[in-house]
């Protein structure tokens, strides 16, 4: 070849926890993105790496996988990516990531790709924890086995990053004949040599490992036609092929090819002394420790959010304050400044200023993961959540659905079970989500006092606990409910995962993840914020003009009969006006159906914008009031605290009105873009249309039970 | 009788794998690295009792107990 191979694409393989994510963020740093496979929710991360003289390499990671015959969705996807040779993501060389402490589970994968013909470097990851022990590697057996490049290097501690660059500089500028293994590791067997050889001839396959993985999963690969799929159906029939029995066939015997290769390349310590390991987890997977540990994590999280970011949280509020009032002063006065003031600058506010909350939630459960500990509680609870219906793995999704369900509904592609896997799918949301936190932050208030403490914790932040546990109560009980109501067969539920060895996170990735994440949370939250706000300071500030007109005559006689001064006239106006405009309309409208939930009309204009989102109640809040108010200095809660019920002469937001809002924020089903995600993962409408009604259902007698028992 | 399954193991007892009686969970088994011959030692039960912390050789996963009653091991 001699030439230089433009837009090389090199793809990352490995087993789940082999340290291949660590390598795609070593090589790419910031350069990578983050975004989906088209037509499903598998994250595609993909980036540029820049080798020794500049040039750039397209680096994909794929996600992790144990075998070519899959269980998982996840695990689908890739053997969709490399036995498809025609499709777009078809990678020009694999890097195949193994934990060296862990050889020999690690090389199955690695000798079926090198059987499908793909050039590839092997890496042997985790050296760094191998020469700590003092133990001999001798990688020379693996390269002499596989046929193809085999490099050591540690990602932790971006030790020989230099080497694998310059070897796929290698392979960019002499092609891929020294990639490329001339061996056929699994020989096929005389049995299947008719049907590999039908194949072969029929779909004009050259491979006769890649005809054998086509036999196995052709039903489910899509880059087969409904009549290749037959094709394949009708010769496998008259082959007699048993797939169970050809997948433990290979499987078995590729394992007795490589073990003894795989115990001379890592000389293995006999009689292993307990590890750090064994000892943190005789603590943390204790049969009593254990899950207490597990609450005690869990309570320490959510203090977290209270307590440390009380100071950032003063500065957002104090600098979007500054800057509305800055623009005031500075521009002219008009209905554009007011747009700017009223509609973007408090709605966008009123959102931003839950970054630090969001970022510590993210930041510690990426931490969880990252160690290991996740697996263990999977391990722990996963008898429990089969008493609800739920699998052990569920436990992930339901602890990151403390953060965003979105995420929590695309890790649930690791159940294998369909029946658990949609009970997860459909409760996970009633876990209590960031964009939840400024909904409660802004209520909580008004039903506990600030700074008032209960020994050593903070009562608001008992509270955040109480609805947050209240959610996790809710999804128990729907998950139990369904586990009887699902007519979804309940087979292929399994448990078999890996607990992998503890380790100190990787800040960089977890930075990185939290990075990656409240941006996006940033950005789409903010779209849909910014488009409501300013739709709702229309809606809010202009209405049918004759009602306007109207309620504007009588509040100027209401104000002169009563010598009102001169703010409190204005107040009063500004009221009277946005009771009139489109937005009151609409609040009116719907009036009755919450007033025994002790709801009025303004907050039922926010619980109409919060069905886009829920934390878009708070932007709402604020254009609502500050449309409604001459005062610019007082904050959201603030003009909520002095906020009269008309008729009573009550605080609109007393105890018993907040804690029903409260109860309908925990259970409502308030997120348009989950309702997506549900969709594109059960491929229905039928499930996102039943969550939204239960979830309604609970959202709205809850708190009508919460309102008429406390008032 | 089919003979005792990693089930039947006591926590901190060792036993070798000879075979399975449930291809499905065999062929999960296997990419997990549990292969006849492997050596298994049962580290603990789950707080509930209802799942096993096994040890292998350099790796620790956890199955269900009935995934363990498909695991027979050597007398």
């Amino acid at each position: 070849m001699g030439e230089l191979q433009e837009n090389l694409k090199v793809a990352l393989v490995g087993n789940p926890n082999s340290g291949k994510s660590s390598l795609f963020n070593i090589l790419t740093g910031l350069r990578q993105s983050v975004s989906n496979f088209p037509g499903v929710t598998v994250d595609k991360k993909v980036g540029s790496a820049i080798l020794s003289d500049k040039s750039k390499v397209t680096l994909i990671d794929l996600p992790g996988l144990y075998s070519l015959h899959p269980n998982s969705r996840d695990e689908k996807l890739v053997v969709n990516i490399l036995t498809d040779q025609k499709g777009e993501y078809f990678p020009d060389l694999v890097i195949y990531v193994a934990d060296a402490t862990n050889l020999e589970r690690h090389l199955l994968l690695a000798t079926q790709i090198v059987d499908l013909k793909i050039p590839m470097i092997f890496v042997l990851n985790m050296i760094d924890i191998l020469e700590e022990k003092n133990q001999k590697i001798e990688p020379e057996y693996l390269s002499k086995y596989l046929d193809v490049p085999v490099i050591q290097i540690s990602g932790r501690k971006s030790k020989n990053i230099d080497t694998l660059k310059s070897l796929i500089k290698d392979y960019q500028t002499k092609g891929s004949a020294d990639f490329l293994s001339s061996k056929q590791l699994y020989a096929i067997p005389k049995t299947l040599e008719g049907l590999t050889f039908d194949i072969a001839q029929n779909l004009n396959v050259k491979n006769p490992y890649l005809s054998k993985i086509f036999s196995h999963h052709f039903d489910w690969l899509n880059h087969f036609s409904e009549d290749e799929k037959e094709k394949i159906n009708s010769i496998a029939t008259k082959h007699e092929f048993d797939n169970i029995k050809n997948q433990l066939d290979e499987t078995m015997s590729r394992y007795n090819e490589f073990g003894p290769i795989a115990r001379k390349v890592v000389t293995r310590e006999t009689n292993a002394p307990s590890t750090i390991t064994d000892k943190i987890d005789s603590i943390i997977t204790h049969r009593i420790l254990g899950p207490i540990l597990f609450f005690a994590i869990m309570l320490f999280v959510f203090q977290a959010i209270y307590s440390w970011s009380e100071a950032p949280m003063d500065w957002i509020e104090q600098f979007f304050a500054f800057s509305g009032n800055a623009v005031r002063n500075i521009m002219p006065e008009g209905w554009y400044t007011d747009l700017i003031v009223d509609g973007i600058i408090a709605g966008l506010g009123g959102i931003l200023i839950f970054i630090p909350q969001i970022t510590i939630l993210f930041l510690l459960i990426s931490i969880l993961e990252e160690t290991g500990y996740m697996s263990r509680a999977v391990f722990m609870f996963d008898g429990l959540m089969q008493k609800f219906g739920l699998n052990g793995r569920s436990i992930v999704s339901l602890v990151s659905s403390g953060a965003c369900a979105i995420p929590a509904i695309m890790a649930t592609r690791t159940i294998s079970s369909w029946k658990e896997r949609l009970n997860t799918i459909l409760v996970s949301p009633l876990i209590s989500c960031s964009a939840r936190i400024p909904v409660y932050a802004v209520l909580i208030a008004f039903v506990v006092p600030k700074d008032q403490t209960f020994g050593i914790f903070n009562l608001q932040g008992l509270a955040f606990m109480g609805l947050y546990l209240l959610g996790i109560a809710g999804a128990l009980a729907a998950a139990l409910v369904f586990k009887y109501a699902l007519k979804v067969e309940n087979d292929n539920s399994y448990l078999m995962i890996e607990l992998p060895q503890y380790k100190p996170p990787i800040w960089k990735n977890a930075i990185l993840n939290v990075k990656e994440k409240v941006t996006t949370f940033i950005v789409e939250a903010g779209k849909v914020i910014l488009v409501i706000s300013i739709l709702l300071w229309f809606l809010a500030s202009y209405g049918p003009s004759s009602a306007m007109k109207q309620a504007e005559l009588s509040a100027i006689e209401h104000i002169e009969t009563n010598n009102l001064t001169e703010i409190e006239g204005e107040n009063y106006l500004a009221g009277k006006k946005i009771e009139a405009s489109f937005a009151g309309h609409l609040g009116k409208f719907i009036e009755p159906a919450i007033k025994p939930l002790g709801f009025d009309w303004k907050i039922g204009i926010a619980l109409i914008t919060s069905f886009a989102a829920r934390e878009v109640f708070v932007g709402t809040m604020a254009t609502i009031y500050s449309v409604g108010s001459a005062d610019d200095e007082a904050t959201v809660s603030a003009r909520m605290a002095a906020e009269i019920n008309p008729q009573t002469g009550e605080k609109v937001y007393n105890p018993a009105t907040s804690l029903s809002l409260l109860i309908f924020y925990v259970f409502a089903m308030q997120c348009m873009s989950t309702l997506a995600v549900v969709r594109r993962e059960t491929n229905s409408w039928k499930w996102p249309a039943i969550q939204f009604f239960f979830m309604g259902a609970m959202a709205y007698f809850g708190s009508l039970i919460t309102y008429q028992l406390l008032s | 009788m089919e003979g005792k399954s990693v089930f039947d193991l006591e926590v901190g007892e060792i036993g070798y794998v000879k075979t399975f009686n449930n291809l499905d969970c065999a062929c999960k088994l296997l990419t997990l690295g549990i292969l006849p011959k492997s050596k298994v030692k049962v580290v603990r039960k789950s707080p509930f009792g209802d799942a096993i912390y096994l040890q292998l050789d350099g790796h620790k996963i956890a199955i269900r107990n009935s995934e363990g009653k498909a695991i027979l091991i050597e007398d």
